[in-house]
């Protein structure tokens, strides 16, 4: 049932991503919206229900996004076990601590990619709006990352719940 | 000696009778006296604050089922209007799609390729790279590498098919390449996407004349994009003075920021 969630909530992140957010300039540099998905799935799932999860949604960006194949698919690992390390040093489960979690995520994100650019594409340059861009999108992810973890973690309680009690003995 | 009730009785008859005489002397005269004056000032102020009040009160009741009424009136004009206005927003919109799809029809006429029309569906879900989902696949004839146009100039090339949908990398892209002449002095170059959603006219030849505002079109040597499609204008041309080559910027004539309608071309380039 679990997995049946992550499926509803990617497709809905990916269409808000890919569909949605273009037609609004405010979102013109948002940051992937999977980056705080993954993040949550760190912070408070566990390796083994992650790590399949990762690799099918990280697979499905791939083949949409124009980046080398593979690309997606080994930065969330790299996001997910860099999250895993860095709750076993500090608690960052802890509400004030998550927009630097979710800014971090999206900073190593973005360096992932730049790497990835510069190592693969000749020639390649970075001007000023792309460092800006980088800017901009740690910035939305300081102010609205938490949220999203916040709501991944709530619909989560809430969906084990309610499963719960549809599927345990009636009482009386 | 006289017995009491009838004393009372007598009493009263002339009781009755002065009264009477009174009545008929008054109604004859109008008399006005003073104590009329005073009674007077002294009761109407408070005749008239009670008859304000009650005038107030039922013209208050009477202005509330009033405004009530015209605030249901007033909502039933703001539904309406609102709907007048949606309507007329569809139809500035239809009006727009229809412009749009005039001019795709007018430029399909000009191609000597056969081509597809196709809807953008879709946007890359990352910053870095430029690509577009489009609502035509396989199953209608769209296959890899085919040339992604629309009437402003090229969009891209298919990098990848389903059944249905294709996938179109942008020439803003960094991993794209156009074969590309300047239109005015026939110099030769490639263009290459950069991140910031301009292009480079790379592989220029230093002694080739380009210059700013010059347009750069396809050549159709890369077999790809029929010859002569418009890419964009020369924004910028830095020539160094070592090296055998010159940069130049070229900002493409298509908004990719507004991309609905593309034509794919199915038939390949003549030669």
């Amino acid at each position: 049932m679990t997995y049946f969630l992550y499926i509803g909530t990617f497709v809905l992140l990916l269409i808000f991503q890919t569909t949605i957010m273009p037609y609004f300039l405010l979102f013109d540099r948002f940051y992937d919206l999977l980056a705080p998905f993954v993040i949550y799935l760190g912070l408070f799932r566990s390796t083994r229900e992650s790590i399949p999860t990762i690799i099918v949604f990280g697979f499905i960006m791939d083949n949409l996004s124009g980046g080398p194949l593979g690309l997606y698919l080994t930065t969330y690992l790299w996001l997910f076990a860099g999250v895993k390390l860095v709750i076993t040093i500090l608690r960052v489960r802890d509400n004030v601590l998550l927009p630097f979690v979710v800014a971090a995520g999206v900073l190593l994100e973005n360096i992932i990619f730049m790497g990835t650019i510069t190592m693969f594409e000749s020639g390649s340059r970075f001007s000023q709006a792309d460092f800006s861009t980088v800017a901009v999108q740690v910035l939305w992810a300081l102010g609205t990352g938490p949220i999203f973890l916040i709501l991944f973690n709530y619909l989560h309680q809430r969906w084990d719940q309610y499963f719960k009690e549809m599927f345990s003995p009636q009482k009386g | 000696m006289i017995p009491k009730k009838m004393v009372v009785i007598i009493g009263v008859i002339i009781l009755i009778a002065a009264n009477i005489i009174a009545l008929s002397v008054t109604s004859r005269r109008h008399a006005s006296f003073g104590s009329g004056r005073i009674a007077l000032s002294f009761a109407a102020p408070f005749q008239k604050a009670v008859t304000r009040s009650i005038r107030f009160a039922r013209g208050l009741w009477r202005h509330y089922f009033l405004t009530v009424s015209v605030a249901q009136e007033s909502y039933k004009y703001k539904e309406a209007f609102g709907l007048a206005q949606q309507q007329n927003n569809q139809l500035g919109e239809l009006k727009l799609t229809n412009v749009r799809l005039r001019s795709l029809l007018d430029f399909k006429k000009t191609m000597t390729n056969q081509v597809l029309a196709a809807e953008a569906i879709g946007k890359d879900p990352s910053q870095w790279y430029k690509t577009i989902i489009i609502d035509k696949g396989r199953d209608e004839g769209v296959a890899k590498g085919m040339a992604v146009v629309v009437p402003e100039g090229i969009v891209g090339q298919v990098m990848g098919v389903s059944a249905h949908y294709s996938k179109v990398l942008l020439i803003i892209d960094p991993n794209s390449a156009v074969d590309a002449l300047a239109q005015r002095t026939r110099a030769r170059g490639v263009i290459k996407g950069v991140s910031s959603g301009r292009c480079l006219f790379k592989y220029v030849l230093r002694k080739h004349d380009v210059g700013v505002g010059d347009r750069v079109v396809s050549s159709g040597m890369d077999g790809v994009f029929p010859k002569g499609l418009a890419v964009g204008h020369v924004a910028g041309v830095i020539r160094r003075s070592s090296g055998i080559f010159q940069e130049v910027t070229v900002t493409p004539f298509v908004d990719f920021e507004k991309l609905e309608e593309v034509l794919v071309v199915l038939s390949p380039p003549k030669h």
